[in-house]
C-alpha cells in the first residue's frame, strides 16, 4: 500500500467525525452548557441577574411551595396525557380509513394535515374565538333556537386547560395521521392476503397484526407529540394566556414569567431542571425499551 | 454567543437614520403604538435640535419584558444601549449592579427632587446618585364610563363602592353589562390596588402593598377587599376571558357596557373616537373616603458607557426629558399627565386636569402611591403574587378566608 493511498483512507475514516464536529459542538455549547448553567442557577439566589452563591435546594422548596407552580405541573399531565392519547388515536383511525382506497384521498390528506401549516399562534387565536361563548360555537347554537346550550369551558377555570388539548389536538392529528399513513403504506400486502386466506376478519387483521406493524411509526408520533406537548407555550399564550386568572398555566409558561418578569431567576431554573427530568423520566425508559427491542429484532 | 444574540438583534431592530451629528445615541423601550411613538418623537425632535441623533431601538410586546431581555443579552455582550426606558424597580435594580450612570449633577443644577413628588424618588434615585429622568405619570385607578347609559338608567357617579356595585345592578336588569373587562392578571389587578386604598385606607395600602406587614395582609380588612371583589365580579358578564382592555373599552365606547377600571391611556381611545369627557363620557377615580391616585410613571436611565460622544448625548437626553416644554408636549400626545409638579395642564382635557388636581391633593394625604399591578409598589416578586391570588380568586369561586391564606403564605414563600 502507498503512502498516499494510506493517507486517503486514514482521511476517509476522520471525515465523517470531521464534518459532524462542527454541529456537534454547536449542539454541546447551545444545549448542553446551557443545561447545566441552568442547573447552576436553580442552586444559587439568583433573581434580577444571576449570583454564583450556593443556597443549596432553596428554590427548589420555593417552588413547590407555589400554589401555580402546582397549577402548572397537573395542567403539563392532563394536557399531555389527553393530547397524546387523542391525538395518536384520531390520527391513526384517520390513517386507517384513508387507507382504504378511498376516492379523493390526495384532497384529503391535505385538508387533514393543513393545520399543521398552521402556527400554534394562528391556532391558539382562532380556538379562542371559536369557544368564546359570546362569539363562536354557543352563540351560533344559541341563535339557531338552542337556548340552554352551553359550551363555555374557556371561561371555567376547571374546564379551560380542556379547551388547550381541542386546540392542540385539532392541530396536530393530521401530523400523526400522515406519520401513520406512511407507516401503512410500508406494510407488505401479502402479511394482509395471508391473513385473509387464513379467515381472519378485518378488525383482527387491524388489531393483531397492523397496528402492532406500525410500531415504528407510533415511536416516532409519540416523541414528537410528546416534545410539542411540552412546548406548547405558544399555544396556550395565544389562546388563554395562563388564564382564567392562572387557570391555564403550564410549566413553560411558568419559567418564563419567573425567569423574566418576577425577578425569579434561580425559582425558574429551578422549574426548568423540573421539567427536564420529568420529560427525560418519562422519555428515556420508553426509548431505551423500543431502541433495544428493535435492536434484538 | 451573547454577543452574536445582541448583534442579531440589533441588526433586526433598528431604523437606520440620517448620519452627521454632534453625536447620536441609541435609546432601547417599548413603545410601539402609534400615539407613543407621536409622544416620543417629541422629544426626538429637540433632541436634534440640540444638534444629537436619537438611534431608535423598539422591542415591543410583553409589557417590556422582550425589552428588558434584549437591554440583558446587550450589557452581558458589554455594549449596553445609551438610554433605556425604565418601569418600576428596573432602573434601580440596575443601578445596583453598577452599570447606570449617575445623573446627580444635573439633577442638583436642575432641581429636579424639588419638581418631583417625594413618592416618586424611589424609584428615579438609588442612594446619593439620581439614576433616571421621568418623562410622564399615569393614574391607575381610573373609572371610565358611558354618559349616556348613567343618564338613560338615572345613576349618578357613585361616590362609595356600595353605590357602584348598586348603581351596577341597576344597569344590569336594564340588559347593560355594567363592568367591562378581561381576565388577565393585570386588569384584574387594577381593581384589587383600588380596593386596597378604598377601602382600607393609604395607610393600609403602605402597609400591605409596600411594606409587605404579614399582620395587615392576613388582617380582616384584608377579607373585606376581597369580598367587594366578589361583588364586582357579578357585573362582569362571562365573556369576558381572553378579553383585551382596549376591546373593552370599546364596549364602553359603543354602549354595550357602562363601566371599565382602566388608567388613563384608555383616555386615548376615547378620544380618538371624537367623545368629550363630561359630555359622552365620565372619567372619575375609584370612590374611596380618601381619593387614592395609584401612579406608575416611565423614565429614562442612561448606561456607563465609554464613548464620549454619546456621554454628551445622554446629557442632552436627560435635560430634554425634564425640559417643562417637552413634558408638556409629549404628554399631551401620550395621555398621561407630566411627571413633574410644575408644569401647567391648562391645554390638557378635562380628565388631566381632574387628575392633576387630584394628584396635588393626593401627595398632600399622603394618597399618592405607587401601583402594585404596574411595579410601583413592592418589588415583581411579591407583587405578582398580589396579582395571582386576585386573578384566581376572581375567576374562581374560592371564599375570600381562602385568598387571604393563600396571599398570606404566597408572600412569606417569595420573601
Amino acid at each position: 500500500m502507498s503512502a498516499s493511498t494510506r493517507m486517503s483512507s486514514r482521511l476517509a475514516g476522520w471525515l465523517p467525525r470531521i464534518v459532524v464536529a462542527p454541529s456537534l459542538l454547536v449542539v454541546i455549547v447551545t444545549v448542553y452548557l446551557f443545561i447545566l448553567w441552568t442547573g447552576v442557577i436553580s442552586v444559587t439566589s439568583s433573581k434580577f441577574v444571576p449570583t454564583y452563591d450556593f443556597v443549596g435546594l432553596e428554590q427548589y422548596v420555593r417552588l413547590w411551595a407555589t400554589p401555580r407552580w402546582h397549577t402548572a405541573v397537573a395542567n403539563l399531565f392532563i394536557f399531555s396525557a389527553l393530547f397524546l392519547a387523542l391525538s395518536t388515536g384520531l390520527g391513526l383511525l384517520m390513517a386507517i380509513l384513508l387507507d382504504q382506497n378511498i376516492r379523493a384521498e390526495g384532497a384529503l390528506r391535505a385538508i387533514y394535515l393543513y393545520p399543521m401549516a398552521l402556527s400554534f399562534i394562528v391556532t391558539g387565536t382562532a380556538w379562542k374565538w371559536i369557544m368564546n361563548p359570546g362569539l363562536g360555537v354557543q352563540k351560533v347554537v344559541n341563535d339557531l333556537g338552542w337556548t340552554d346550550f352551553r359550551f363555555d369551558w374557556i371561561t371555567n377555570p376547571d374546564m379551560a386547560i380542556y379547551t388547550v388539548v381541542v386546540a392542540g389536538v385539532w392541530q396536530s392529528s393530521g401530523f400523526a395521521m400522515a406519520i401513520f399513513l406512511a407507516g401503512l403504506r410500508g406494510i407488505d400486502n401479502s402479511v394482509i392476503k395471508a391473513a385473509q386466506i387464513e379467515g381472519a376478519s378485518l378488525p383482527l387483521i387491524y388489531r393483531q397484526i397492523i397496528i402492532p406493524m406500525l410500531r415504528p411509526a407510533m415511536l416516532s408520533v409519540i416523541v414528537l407529540l410528546s416534545y410539542i406537548a411540552i412546548k406548547s407555550f405558544d399555544l396556550v399564550l395565544a389562546l388563554t394566556n395562563g388564564g382564567p386568572g392562572t387557570a391555564t398555566e403550564l410549566p413553560s409558561t411558568f419559567m418564563f414569567s419567573a425567569t423574566f418578569r418576577r425577578n425569579q431567576m434561580g425559582v425558574g431554573a429551578a422549574s426548568a431542571v423540573m421539567m427536564l427530568m420529568t420529560v427525560a423520566a418519562i422519555i428515556v425508559p420508553y426509548l431505551y425499551s423500543e431502541l433495544r427491542s428493535e435492536n434484538n429484532g | 454567543m451573547s454577543r452574536f444574540i445582541a448583534t442579531a438583534l440589533a441588526a433586526t431592530m433598528l431604523v437606520p437614520v440620517a448620519a452627521h451629528a454632534e453625536g447620536q445615541i441609541e435609546v432601547l423601550h417599548h413603545w410601539v403604538s402609534q400615539s407613543e411613538v407621536d409622544a416620543l418623537n417629541v422629544i426626538r425632535k429637540e433632541l436634534e435640535a440640540k444638534g444629537f441623533e436619537w438611534k431608535d431601538s423598539a422591542v415591543g410586546g410583553m409589557s417590556g419584558a422582550n425589552a428588558q431581555q434584549a437591554l440583558r443579552s446587550r450589557l452581558t455582550a458589554g455594549n449596553p444601549p445609551g438610554a433605556m426606558q425604565f418601569l418600576g424597580w428596573e432602573g434601580v435594580q440596575w443601578a445596583e449592579q453598577g452599570v447606570v450612570r449617575d445623573l446627580n449633577d444635573l439633577a442638583t443644577a436642575g432641581g429636579w427632587r424639588e419638581a418631583l413628588a417625594p413618592q416618586l424618588l424611589p424609584f428615579v434615585t438609588s442612594g446619593e446618585a439620581f439614576i433616571a429622568a421621568p418623562i410622564n405619570m399615569h393614574r391607575q385607578n381610573w373609572v371610565w364610563a358611558n354618559r349616556k347609559l348613567f343618564d338613560d338608567a338615572g345613576v349618578a357617579v357613585p361616590k362609595t363602592w356600595a353605590e357602584l356595585i348598586e348603581t351596577g345592578k341597576t344597569l344590569k336588569e336594564k340588559g347593560i353589562v355594567p363592568v367591562a373587562m378581561g381576565d388577565e392578571p393585570w386588569q384584574i389587578g387594577i381593581i384589587f390596588d383600588a380596593l386596597l386604598s378604598d377601602i382600607n385606607g393609604p395607610e393600609f395600602y403602605q402597609k400591605t402593598a409596600i411594606d409587605l406587614d404579614p399582620e395587615a395582609l392576613g388582617s380582616p380588612e384584608m377579607v373585606k377587599v376581597f369580598d367587594m371583589l366578589r361583588e364586582v365580579r357579578g357585573l362582569v358578564d362571562d365573556n369576558f376571558v381572553g378579553r383585551d382592555w382596549a376591546v373593552a373599552t370599546g364596549m364602553v365606547i359603543n354602549g354595550e357596557a357602562a363601566m371599565q377600571f382602566m388608567g388613563d391611556w384608555a383616555k386615548g381611545e376615547f378620544l380618538a373616537k371624537g367623545l368629550k369627557p363630561n359630555q359622552d363620557f365620565y372619567c372619575f377615580a375609584t370612590p374611596g373616603e380618601v381619593n387614592a391616585f395609584q401612579y406608575l410613571i416611565d423614565s429614562f436611565g442612561m448606561f456607563t458607557v465609554s464613548d464620549e460622544t454619546v456621554q454628551k448625548a445622554q446629557v442632552a437626553l436627560a435635560e430634554t426629558i425634564m425640559d417643562p416644554k417637552v413634558q408638556k408636549g409629549f404628554n399631551l400626545i401620550k395621555g398621561s399627565i407630566p411627571a413633574r409638579n410644575d408644569v401647567p395642564v391648562d391645554d390638557f382635557d378635562d380628565c388631566a386636569k381632574l387628575g392633576y388636581h387630584e394628584r396635588a391633593a393626593a401627595i398632600e394625604k399622603g394618597s399618592m402611591q405607587g401601583a402594585i399591578t404596574h411595579g410601583f409598589a413592592a418589588k415583581p416578586e411579591f407583587a405578582s403574587v398580589f396579582s395571582d391570588v386576585a386573578a384566581q380568586f376572581f375567576v374562581g369561586k374560592m371564599s375570600s378566608e381562602d385568598a387571604v391564606k393563600m396571599l398570606v403564605s404566597g408572600i412569606d414563600n417569595a420573601r
